[in-house]
């Protein structure tokens, strides 16, 4: 699975965590806030029939004590009873559950009734005409008397109560629901956001290590081919990254087979120039050795242009060697390693100054000059050829030689200076190809390879060099060397 | 004193002259012996009829048919042969082959060309104390 896809499905479950989340919580508040509400209106309702009772008592009360004392002012409750009452009883039932609301319709019914019964009496009681009298003892005697009104008042009243009771246990049940909801919705949450952490947490985890250890191995891989070693490696995930490190390794393997060919085609020139200057060098002694012939042979009947034409040939023919000793040197390069070896640069340059620079000559050290572990003859072979150099082309009066060394992170640059003849910008490349001299062969006798070997075996050694002069005034080589090759 | 045989395995003309001459200025009384190859030179050492006896055999190293080294084991293989001294005289200054020599049990080891006259080189020296 390609590690888009892992990144996309690892948000998509999080993201499906948090709705889910948010939907359980949705409902629990609705269900708090569905139970609250009830709380408050169970209040209204309870409230609501404690004042329907309390009109209810007082319109009792008030048609009792009509009757007793037959004074109309005792009526005023009753009367005021029948017009609220109704009210109340079309609002209170808006507020009751289905059971509620079938007990209210019956205090209604056993409520209407009783108003029945007491208008009956209260008609009788307030007739003026001869048998109202007796018509109202009559009912007095027979239902007054018999209790029927108070039963029916016993009948509300228990109603009533039992009304309320059960509004109140529907109250404490909803207030149980409201805590349990209430505990549920912490938890529920609780757990959801922690689950959510905990797979963030795992994700990004693995996620980290997909990533982060893999592209470590493939920088790894990259400094090590930089460094010339070609390795490959292994990665079997089936991702972007995978591809990356298909192609890295086709590119380590390329580089390899490219590197190795160049080795091998290297040598081979190497090889090649060495067989070649080699075989060459035979018949050039041979013809070397026929002139010296002639001229012993035929001492007395030569002419002097003969001589000098002689002379000439030789002359050529020891170029031809030199120069083929040259070839055979510069393609030795390399060859010869003797194994590193610790070499004091000061001791080192001591020697080649008292070989090659004459008295005349001033030599200025600059600076320490380090402690190398190397190839002696290879760094010997450098500055001989570099110092060489410097007293070969100077016409100074006061001619100096100035060599430097400067410490750097892997490895020391040197310089060798000069106050000769100095050389011209366009030739600054030339002078390290091989056979390129600057001068008439015939006027200044060099072959032309120094610099050419001193470049090899510099970038042998993983250095580079360069040529920094001013015509007339001097020049100066610059060249690096690792500090340690071990 | 007795005069000296010498046989020189050269095939170069040039080389051969070179020698020659050489010797010649050395005035050292010789009697000089020349095989242009290692066949020739086994067959010179070994026939039944005017055999070369060399006191000294100068031998050169790049030859066709039969090089010097190859020649020169065959000699030390030989009973009768093995004691001659033997020089090697080359234009070879490798140090395979300058080891190679000296394992298979040469006298010298003298680079071309041969200069007797000037007997700086140590093995120069030591050829010129066998021939006097």
């Amino acid at each position: 699975m390609s590690i888009r896809v892992q990144l996309a499905l690892g948000f998509f479950i999080l993201i499906l965590i948090f709705l889910i989340d948010f939907e359980v919580n949705q409902r629990l508040s609705n269900q708090v806030i569905k139970n609250t509400t009830y709380i408050s209106n169970s209040e209204t309702v309870i409230r609501n029939s404690n004042i329907l009772h309390k009109d209810i008592i007082e319109m009792q009360s008030g048609f009792r004590g009509f009757l007793l004392t037959g004074q109309d002012v005792f009526l005023e409750p009753y009367y005021e009873g029948l017009r609220s009452v109704p009210v109340l009883v079309k609002d209170q039932s808006k507020l009751l559950s289905e059971g509620q609301r079938k007990k209210l319709m019956l205090i209604d019914s056993l409520h209407l009734e009783w108003i029945e019964y007491a208008n009956l009496l209260i008609s009788s009681k307030l007739d003026t005409f001869p048998e109202a009298s007796t018509k109202y003892q009559k009912l007095f005697n027979t239902k007054f008397r018999a209790e029927v009104g108070k039963k029916l008042n016993d009948r509300i009243h228990n109603l009533f109560l039992e009304m309320d009771n059960s509004e109140y246990q529907i109250r404490q049940e909803r207030r149980a629901a409201l805590q349990e909801t209430l505990r549920n919705t912490k938890t529920i949450t609780l757990t959801l956001t922690m689950a959510s952490i905990v797979l963030a947490l795992l994700s990004s985890f693995y996620f980290v290590r997909l990533i982060t250890k893999r592209i470590s191995k493939m920088v790894k891989l990259a400094e090590a081919v930089s460094k010339g070693e070609f390795r490959t490696i292994e990665d079997d995930k089936h991702d972007e990254l995978n591809k990356l490190a298909i192609s890295l390794n086709r590119m380590s393997q390329t580089l390899k087979k490219n590197f190795t060919e160049l080795t091998k085609k290297n040598s081979e020139l190497d090889q090649f120039a060495y067989v070649v200057s080699h075989d060459l060098k035979a018949p050039l002694r041979g013809i070397a050795n026929i002139i010296s012939w002639i001229e012993e042979d035929h001492e007395k009947d030569t002419t002097p242009e003969i001589r000098k034409n002689l002379a000439l040939i030789k002359g050529r023919t020891s170029r031809l060697e030199n120069m083929i000793n040259g070839l055979l040197e510069y393609a030795r390069v390399g060859k010869v390693r003797k194994g590193l070896e610790k070499v004091n640069v000061s001791l080192l340059l001591q020697e080649v100054i008292d070989l090659l620079v004459p008295q005349n000559f001033n030599v200025i050290i600059e600076g320490d000059m380090p402690e190398l572990v190397t190839e002696r003859l290879h760094i010997q072979q450098v500055f001989s050829n570099l110092i060489s150099n410097a007293v070969k082309y100077n016409d100074k009066a006061k001619p100096t030689i100035v060599i430097g060394a400067k410490e750097e992170q892997s490895h020391y640059r040197f310089s060798v200076a000069d106050n000769g003849k100095g050389i011209e910008k366009q030739y600054f490349e030339k002078i390290f190809v091989i056979f390129q001299t600057l001068q008439e062969r015939d006027a200044f006798e060099s072959t032309g390879v120094g610099l050419a070997i001193v470049k090899k075996i510099i970038e042998d050694h993983k250095g580079s060099i360069t040529v920094e002069s001013v015509p007339g005034e001097g020049t100066e080589f610059r060249f690096t060397w690792p500090k340690n090759e071990l | 004193m007795k005069q000296k045989t010498i046989l020189l395995v050269e095939d170069d003309y040039l080389d051969v002259e070179s020698v020659k001459r050489s010797l010649k200025k050395s005035n050292i009384p010789h009697t000089l012996h020349v095989a242009h190859n290692g066949v020739d030179a086994i067959e010179m050492l070994t026939r039944e009829t005017d055999k070369v006896s060399p006191d000294v055999i100068l031998l050169d190293i790049n030859m066709p048919k039969m090089n010097g080294l190859e020649f020169l084991g065959i000699v030390k293989s030989y009973y009768s042969l093995k004691n001659i001294k033997i020089f090697i005289i080359t234009t070879s200054a490798e140090e395979y082959d300058k080891m190679a020599a000296h394992n298979l049990g040469v006298t010298g080891y003298i680079l071309k060309p041969l200069d007797l006259k000037n007997t700086k080189a140590g093995d120069t020296q030591k050829l010129l104390a066998e021939l006097c």
